[in-house]
């Protein structure tokens, strides 16, 4: 590495700390060291680059932070974020796997819950064989920054033929006291003819200053594989989220992923579906509710390589205020992926005149004998549908509010868990008031 | 009502069937498993009757008929159903059309008078029930836009429909979460009765935990090598294929 | 026109006249005489004849268009007649005495209705207008539709008759300079339907044309104009056919809708022009130019067309969405078999606000044919909250045969919403077998997908009509799965 690093920008701090640090994290320090050097190349995106164009993460990492990862949080300060009683909960403080606030009792057989750092070392020939094996450190700085300095974050792994019926709830959550920068990093592996739904929410307990985490997770889906993988984004006004995830699939797997943005000041998702062989089905669905300055902007990628396989994507967005919201949508079809179906749909409402957004659907196909679309909208609520209700004795905040729940259903009703389904109606609707 | 005997069938020339026997009789529920490439998907295209597949020596009874020199349609008409693997979507036909065109056409081939729109729709309603399928399923066109799930529980639907004497279900486990597969077993397992007989084709144990069979036949590189009861199942999926293969190479 | 050419073209007109042509049959060839010919002959007005031969002499100065995914032998256009007017013995003046061969295919086309309830006494729901190598020769029902002001008669008639409309509409949509073909119609045209729906009538029976190239060595150039007034509705059906001949014919029509305020226009077309041997000799070169325009608020044009004839064919059925919540539709199933051509699709120009349009296209291949949806969608800046909804499909029946699609879409305007799909794909071994395995031989099996493929575009069709284009594909296919 050169050393003429300014430790005044952002860019030389990180290097700074991953200097000094680095020799106490876990796994592979010659990856650590490639990952950083491939984040030095890249740099930290500003506007001018195309794939970060609506996203001012450069302006957000101006200041002061901080990159310790301390742990505070209590069992009451906890509770409350467990909504699913039926459920298995992990719990990751600030990028850390908690053992004693997750509840991980009688696991079924075949299933391993643990923190990455545990899973480094006593799971070491899975860790190895699907760690940083997705998430390439050359396609993204963030990717490549994660993958340098993690120090921790959940190892799950369903093996083969295993079905967990009940969900695992993986909860961040951030308890800054200081501006502070994490970089969790998750590893989901469901091995041939296994099932698991997974649910990760993100929130902010108590805290004082910003938080920004670059989280990275990679989920193998291998053959006959189902997943269910919700996300349910909610942190408050000091929560800056870079989510990246990785999925790969195999041979006839099902991977359903339902991501919810509700609140945070800024949140941006990257998620890349490989579909790596024949007869796979993926489902991608998102719903985005803004409002503030908050900036949401979801990038997604379904890269079909291989005949008859199936893609579905939905994402809808209701947008208030100076917000801004972003999807960038594309959709590979590779030249031998013949008798593809890949679909894909946003849709979006904007309910003030100062919001914005940004759509950008893309198709780039190969093969010819492919059934492939996409469309987007952006519109107001719909004036009349307002005047019909108005006119069956509605007030207007009322019908406003019936047509959103609308608009939202169509996403909302795809989650599988019936009281993950009631907490993300309850969400919405405060979301509403 | 189905008697195989020396099997051998080939594609392009490559031979995937050496040699298959195996007996079922009405009321049986026989499951064939066997690791990929082992043939499975090959039976069951053969019993159906596509033409890709070159049977180059053995027999196929079927109630008394020889299989073999029936056209596929013909098959189908004398009550053989294959609940596909990968079910074809055909844009632009419903469902309901289809099902109308196949019962007229096996109805004549027996020389019977065609249901009457009333009696299909009455029987339609029936069988939908039966299986537990969407109402809304049945009036699309046949498995466009459907997910994988709900082709497979549209299969056991014509199933139902088709009141076939030997049902050949080919990997109809693949693809279904575990609330789905309780149902389409359900289905099948509404629709056995002592005329009838169901081959279920497997990888995994899973399936035949819910459609229990009376026989379980292990196929490894075209061949049967193994037939015991269900518990034979659990021993493989505990084993692993690996198991079949070592015991066949020591016994070759 | 500046008063020069004016002068020019009348004194042309005095002296340049021929008139020894006695024969109904114009001779080959394309001059200003020819033209001159044609008008005389059709007893035609002054500026009909200024108009034609400004055309020509705009076409003299084009090229024949060449981006077309099609290739052929350009047609000699001094080899063909440009007038042929059937012979006397032929002026039929009631359908009993039109060639039982005709009704023939007029019972394939379902208009056998027409006649059963001719005989009965009974009102048929469908006005007709016959042209035979482009002369109107029988129109029905101008009475019964005069009764409620609807004008549908032969363009040449309408030119006498009703010249104000025919000036003011003819050439509003497609004026002569818009393409080769269009020119080239614009000249030479001999006859065509014209229609005219007044304010507030729903014309309360399908009218329709009948289309037949009869003659050797002719051209078939007629010209359709309707026009729907104000809060007007018709639906209108157009049947083309032409006996086998072994040398190509060319057929290069220019049809213009208008529609005006809160009216409707429903354009169907069963085009089976001879589509030329199964070794790809002679067939008709189709060069048609139709173009809508909903010229008013809440207007409607739908354009439906199910077209298995024609050696080469090249269409493209367009609506200009003028006025505001104007509504453009596309249907079309067009099916190409042994060596035949078409490149055919359409154009919806978005320019009011809230305009909408749908293009369903379905192409089928068989053969060795080529087959191409060429479609523009344009919204322009004006046209907020556009939107368009298109779907091209293609369906190969065979190795050889091709299929290709070019959308052009652009957009002025961010509050459109424009939705594209396209699949193609090949009939399958596997839904054949998935057929079979439920007991459907092949015929059927294969009677059930194309109709299935179809099913979008044929339920836009009248009822007569979708029966019979569905038996015309059937026949069209026949044999031709490989």
């Amino acid at each position: 590495m050169e050393t003429a690093i300014k430790t005044s920008t952002i860019k030389g701090k990180l290097i700074f700390e991953f200097e000094t640090s680095k020799l106490f994290l876990f796994g592979n320090t010659q990856l650590r060291d490639q990952a950083m050097e491939s984040f030095y190349k890249q740099g930290i995106p500003t506007r001018n680059h195309e794939e970060y164009k609506y996203t001012p993460i450069s302006s957000i990492l101006k200041g002061e932070f901080d990159f310790s990862t301390n742990k505070n949080c209590t069992d009451e300060q906890i509770e409350p974020l467990k909504f699913l009683k039926e459920a298995y909960n992990v719990i990751i403080e600030n990028g850390i796997f908690v053992e004693g606030l997750s509840n991980l009792e009688n696991l079924p057989k075949g299933v391993t819950i643990c923190s990455l750092v545990n899973a480094a070392t006593s799971n070491s020939a899975l860790f190895e064989k699907h760690y940083a094996q997705y998430a390439d450190i050359k396609t993204d700085p963030f990717i490549a920054l994660n993958t340098a300095m993690t120090k921790d974050g959940v190892f799950i792994h369903i093996a083969k033929n295993v079905i967990i019926e009940k969900p695992i709830h993986v909860i961040h959550i951030s308890t800054a006291s200081k501006s502070t920068i994490i970089h969790p990093r998750n590893l989901i592996v469901v091995d041939e003819n296994a099932q698991a739904k997974i649910i990760e929410s993100f929130e902010t307990v108590d805290s004082k200053a910003k938080t920004f985490s670059n989280a990275v997770t990679e989920i193998v889906v291998d053959k006959h594989a189902i997943l269910d993988h919700y996300k349910i984004q909610d942190e408050n006004e000091l929560g800056y989220l870079m989510n990246t995830t990785q999925v790969i699939q195999k041979k006839q797997s099902v991977f359903s992923t339902h991501t919810f943005t509700l609140s945070g000041a800024l949140v941006r998702n990257n998620l890349t579906l490989v579909l790596d062989d024949e007869h796979i089905e993926s489902h991608l669905n998102g719903l985005y509710i803004t409002a503030g300055n908050q900036v949401v902007d979801n990038h997604t990628v379904v890269d079909h390589r291989k005949p008859n396989c199936n893609s579905n994507e939905l994402y809808k967005g209701i947008i208030d205020g100076k917000s801004t919201a972003t999807f960038n949508g594309k959709i590979f079809v590779r030249k031998d992926a013949q008798k593809t179906n890949a679909f894909q749909s946003n849709k979006n409402i904007l309910l003030s005149e100062d919001g914005t957004i940004n759509t950008k659907p893309q198709l780039e196909i190969y093969a010819d004998d492919v059934k492939c679309s996409h469309g987007t909208s952006t519109g107001k609520l719909d004036q009349e549908k307002i005047f019909y209700l108005q006119a069956r004795g509605i007030g207007l905040t009322n019908a406003k509010k019936l047509l959103m729940h609308a608009f939202a259903s169509e996403v909302v009703n795809t989650v599988k868990i019936e009281a993950l389904c009631d907490y993300i109606e309850g969400k919405i609707a405060k979301t509403f008031e | 009502m189905l008697s195989i005997k020396n099997l051998h069938a080939s594609i392009d020339g490559k031979e995937i069937l050496r040699g298959i026997n195996l007996e079922i009789k009405a009321g049986e529920v026989h499951a064939i498993m066997g690791p990929n490439g082992s043939g499975k998907s090959t039976l069951s295209a053969v019993l159906a009757g596509r033409s890709e597949y070159e049977v180059t020596e053995g027999e196929i009874i079927y109630n008394g008929i020889n299989l073999l020199e029936l056209e596929a349609e013909d098959r189908a008409r004398e009550g053989i159903f294959l609940a596909f693997q990968y079910p074809i979507e055909i844009p632009g036909v419903s469902n309901i059309n289809f099902l109308k065109t196949a019962i007229g056409e096996i109805r004549a081939y027996k020389g019977l008078e065609p249901l009457a729109a009333k009696e299909f729709l009455t029987l339609m309603k029936e069988k939908q029930k039966l299986v537990e399928i969407d109402k809304a399923l049945i009036s699309r066109s046949i498995n466009e836009g459907f997910s994988g799930g709900e082709k497979k529980r549209n299969e056991i639907f014509q199933m139902a429909m088709l009141e076939p004497k030997l049902s050949i279900l080919d990997e109809t486990d693949s693809g279904l979460d575990i609330d789905a597969l309780r149902i389409v077993a359900n289905g099948v397992n509404k629709l056995k009765s002592k005329d009838n007989a169901t081959i279920v084709i497997t990888h995994y144990q899973r399936l035949l935990d819910y459609i229990i069979p009376d026989v379980v036949h292990v196929l490894y590189n075209g061949k049967i090598v193994k037939t015991g009861p269900k518990e034979l199942a659990l021993e493989l999926e505990e084993k692993g294929y690996d198991f079949i293969k070592e015991v066949e190479e020591v016994e070759a | 026109m500046n008063e020069v050419l004016e002068q020019k073209l009348s004194t042309e007109y005095k002296y340049g006249f021929v008139t020894d042509f006695e024969a109904d049959n114009a001779p080959k060839g394309l001059n200003e005489d020819i033209i001159r010919f044609i008008s005389a002959k059709k007893k035609e007005p002054e500026w009909m004849l200024d108009y034609r031969l400004t055309a020509f002499r705009h076409w003299i100065t084009m090229k024949e268009p060449d981006w077309a995914h099609v290739s052929y032998q350009k047609p000699d256009f001094q080899d063909i007649i440009y007038y042929s007017a059937p012979k006397p013995k032929k002026v039929l003046n009631s359908l009993d005495e039109v060639d039982p061969e005709l009704l023939k295919t007029f019972q394939k086309l379902g208009i056998s209705i027409l006649e059963q309830e001719r005989l009965t006494g009974v009102e048929s729901r469908i006005a007709l207008d016959i042209i035979v190598d482009s002369v109107s020769v029988s129109t029905t029902y101008k009475e019964t539709l005069a009764e409620k002001g609807i004008i549908f008669c032969s363009f040449g008639e309408a030119i006498q008759e009703h010249p104000e409309l025919v000036q003011k509409y003819m050439s509003s949509v497609v004026p002569y300079t818009d393409n080769f073909y269009a020119a080239l119609n614009s000249a030479v045209f001999t006859d065509g339907t014209f229609c005219y729906i007044p304010k507030g009538v729903r014309c309360p029976m399908e009218l329709s044309t009948y289309f037949r190239i009869e003659a050797a060595g002719t051209g078939q150039f007629e010209r359709t104009l309707i026009i729907a007034d104000e809060d007007s509705y018709v639906s209108y059906l157009e049947g083309c056919t032409a006996p086998m001949r072994d040398e190509n014919q060319l057929h290069a029509a220019v049809v213009e809708l208008v529609a005006h305020k809160d009216a409707q226009i429903k354009y169907s077309t069963v085009q089976n022009w001879y589509p030329g041997d199964k070794d790809g000799k002679g067939g008709i070169f189709n060069f048609v130019t139709k173009r809508g325009i909903c010229l008013e608020e809440n207007s409607k044009i739908s354009w439906t067309q199910v077209e298995t004839g024609s050696a080469i064919t090249w269409k493209y059925p367009s609506v200009i969405l003028k006025g505001d919540n104007s509504i453009g539709e596309f249907y079309s199933v067009a099916l190409t078999n042994n060596y035949q051509q078409a490149d055919t699709g359409t154009k919806m120009i978005h320019i009011g606000k809230n305009t909408k349009s749908t293009i369903i296209s379905k192409g089928i291949s068989a053969g060795y044919s080529n087959n191409s949806y060429r479609g523009l969608v344009r919204i322009g800046k004006g046209a907020d909250n556009a939107r368009n909804f298109s779907q091209c499909d293609s369906l190969l029946m065979t190795d050889q045969c091709g299929a290709h699609t070019f959308p052009y879409i652009e957009i002025k305007n961010n509050t459109a919403i424009v939705e594209h799909e396209a699949t193609t794909s090949k009939i399958g071994e596997d839904q054949l077998f998935y057929c079979k395995q439920r007991g459907i031989d092949n015929e059927k099996a294969i009677g059930l997908i194309v109709n299935g493929y179809c099913k979008d575009v044929l339920s836009q069709l009248p009822m007569e009509f979708a029966v019979e284009a569905q038996k015309l594909l059937e026949v069209s296919l026949e044999g031709s799965v490989g």
